[in-house]
């Protein structure tokens, strides 16, 4: 297991955002999280991320414990992810946004900055390199110099996925990247979250686009009210009578 | 790819900082050849201000920070190095780095708790800091800083080599800035400086990112009290006399007015700032009851009519140009 999330529980003051919740996140697959809206899932991932800290249980991840620990840390182990609303650097360009996501992976002191060393220069180097390479992976080497903020939207939400990547991280979590994105992007997500796989990158996945998920996921587990309603394969949840009910009573 | 990997960087080209450090090198022969020995202290005040305010924009126009009471260090670099020459018989070219490192770590262990807050603590901290660097100063224990009366130094000396005419001190201020500027420009194109633009421009993605916020906000703060100290001590003995009326919080709004005139976020815009803002106050001696009124008015102005500061506006204008060249 890469990731194990042991009776999670999330408060905000007296509602139950997050109840008691346990997953096993199974390295190299990717693993999918659903349920309606408002049942928990964004939240659950701000807990894992170092959002906020959970209010009861335990985050182990890739054996370390990181329950409570603070965003950049958690980013740090190796744990990259984005977010169901844009937030990318919206005045800086594209290639120093995915430079940014690589800021845990470069290794330069402030005096090597400072003083603009030989090694510093060379990392940097290396570094747009790297950055142009998870640029032409998602086709927007051309866009390098743009501000972020003036892509279209699906590219905002690819240029933050490889910004997550750009740390070299062992698992991303992605919150609703198909969110706002045409069909055609969409297929493109879909190949581009097996790439990722192949690239050895765990992936947690929240997305209500059940035809991606279903067709890409190899694991789905389900949140209603806070708690894990179910969670098998997609073609078991499929056909979980619990899970159609809670779709259907939320819809 | 080679090519497109030699990006824009937002420092100045070669050519344009050849000019300018050709000009700056012929002020003082012009200006002795006029008869204007006055100018060239001006010219003094404008290089260490230039130090001062760059070190400000590493805080305000690059992590962001607001911070109203960098007199206060601007004033732990003077006094600093003027006591330990006085009382300790320190040499004053170390006197004066030991007086910035010194606030460079009150610096550190003030912005440190309060860049740990939310909302603006960090500025409300350091103008609470800025007045009790103030009052200490004014009543000091047996008047070791003089008080109300202040104090008097000697002018810095390289082994025998005594600073003691503007056009010296100009040269040197002169080598000061451009390291200073060399060394910030290097700062900002680092990984470093990068965090801290993410920092600016989205705190909590940049949590996400993996980015210390409170360890790079508190890097920018020490780099700037280190520039606003040093600043402090070239003042001390440029002008060799220093009282508690130099550091007032009066000095912190000067700071921020250069900074905000001249533009933020930027190698040139705290010259810019710096030059125009000191020779304005020369030109408004005579309204020098009105300083604080004229602060004002330019920063409102700043605020609408000139966002980005003279150095954003002049680029804005450029790059309008340069589109339409391009058409
Ligand atoms: N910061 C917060 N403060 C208070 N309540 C919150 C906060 N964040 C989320 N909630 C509440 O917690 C519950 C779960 O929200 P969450 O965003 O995790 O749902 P979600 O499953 O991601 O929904 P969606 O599919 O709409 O994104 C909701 O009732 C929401 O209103
Ligand atoms: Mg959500």
């Amino acid at each position: 297991m890469l990731l194990s999330i042991e009776g999670v529980t999330v408060k905000f003051d007296s509602l139950i955002a997050v109840n008691n919740v346990s997953v096993n996140i199974a390295k190299g697959k990717i693993t999918g999280l659903i349920g309606p809206n408002g049942a928990g899932k964004t939240t659950l991932v701000n807990a894992i991320s170092g959002v906020y800290a959970p209010n009861a249980g335990k985050v182990v991840f890739d054996g370390e414990d990181i329950t409570g620990r603070r965003g950049y840390q958690i980013s740090k182990a190796g744990l990259a992810r984005t977010y169901q609303v844009i937030n990318l650097f919206e005045h800086m360009t594209v290639l120093e946004n995915v430079l940014v996501g690589m800021h845990t992976r470069l290794k330069s002191s402030l005096t090597a900055a400072f003083f603009k060393t030989r090694a510093e220069r060379a990392e940097e180097e290396a570094a747009r390199e790297k950055a142009f390479e998870l640029l032409r992976f998602v086709r927007l080497q051309d866009r390098f110099d743009n501000e972020a903020g003036s892509l279209s939207y699906g590219d905002q939400r690819r240029l933050e996925i490889i910004r997550g990547l750009a740390s070299d991280p062992k698992m991303v979590l992605l919150d609703e990247p198909a969110a706002g994105m045409n069909p055609v992007e969409k297929d493109d997500l879909d190949a581009m979250l097996r790439e990722i796989i192949n690239r050895g990158v765990t992936v947690l996945m929240i997305e209500h686009d059940m035809k991606l998920m279903m067709g890409v996921a190899d694991h789905v587990f389900v949140l209603n009210y806070g708690s894990k309603l179910a969670e098998g394969t997609p073609a078991e949840i499929q056909r979980n009578p619990d899970v159609i009910t809670a779709y259907l009573g939320d819809d | 790819m080679a090519d497109k990997l030699n990006l824009k960087t937002k420092s100045v080209s070669g050519p344009t900082a050849a000019i300018l450090l050709l000009v700056a090198l012929a002020i003082p022969p012009f200006l002795s050849a006029i008869n204007l020995n006055y100018g060239i202290l001006i010219c003094c005040f404008v290089l260490l201000y230039v130090v001062a305010v760059s070190g400000l924009d590493v805080v305000f126009g690059y992590s962001g920070q607001i911070s109203l009471g960098h007199a206060a260090y601007f004033a732990i670099g003077a006094y600093g190095s003027i006591m330990l020459h006085k009382y300790f018989g320190v040499t004053i070219v170390f006197s004066m780095l030991i007086a910035s490192a010194v606030a460079t770590i009150i610096g550190i262990v003030i912005a440190y708790p309060a860049s740990r807050l939310r909302f603006h603590f960090l500025s409300l901290s350091t103008i609470a800091f800025g007045e009790i660097v103030y009052q200490l100063v004014l009543q000091s224990p047996s008047a070791v800083t003089g008080n109300s009366l202040g104090i008097f130094t000697e002018p810095i000396s390289f082994f025998g080599f005594k600073l003691d005419t503007y056009t010296r001190f100009y040269y040197y201020g002169l080598a000061v800035m451009v390291i200073s500027l060399i060394l910030k420009n290097n700062l900002i194109n680092s990984k470093t400086g990068r965090a801290l633009i993410a920092i600016r421009e989205n705190a909590h993605a940049a949590d996400g990112a993996g980015i210390n916020v409170t360890r790079h906000k508190v890097i920018a703060f020490a780099v700037s009290t280190f520039y606003c100290a040093y600043a402090g001590a070239m003042y001390a003995h440029l002008v060799r006399f220093i009282s508690p009326d130099t550091f007032m919080f009066r000095q912190s709004v000067l700071f921020l007015t250069m900074l905000l005139f001249g533009g933020t976020g930027s190698l040139l815009g705290p010259v810019i700032g710096a030059f125009s803002v000191t020779l304005l106050n020369e030109a408004l001696r005579v309204a020098e009851k009105y300083q604080m009124f004229i602060y004002g008015t330019l920063m409102l102005l700043v605020i609408i009519a000139l966002p980005g500061g003279i150095y954003g506006s002049l680029k804005r204008l450029l790059n309008r140009f340069k589109r339409k060249e391009a058409r």
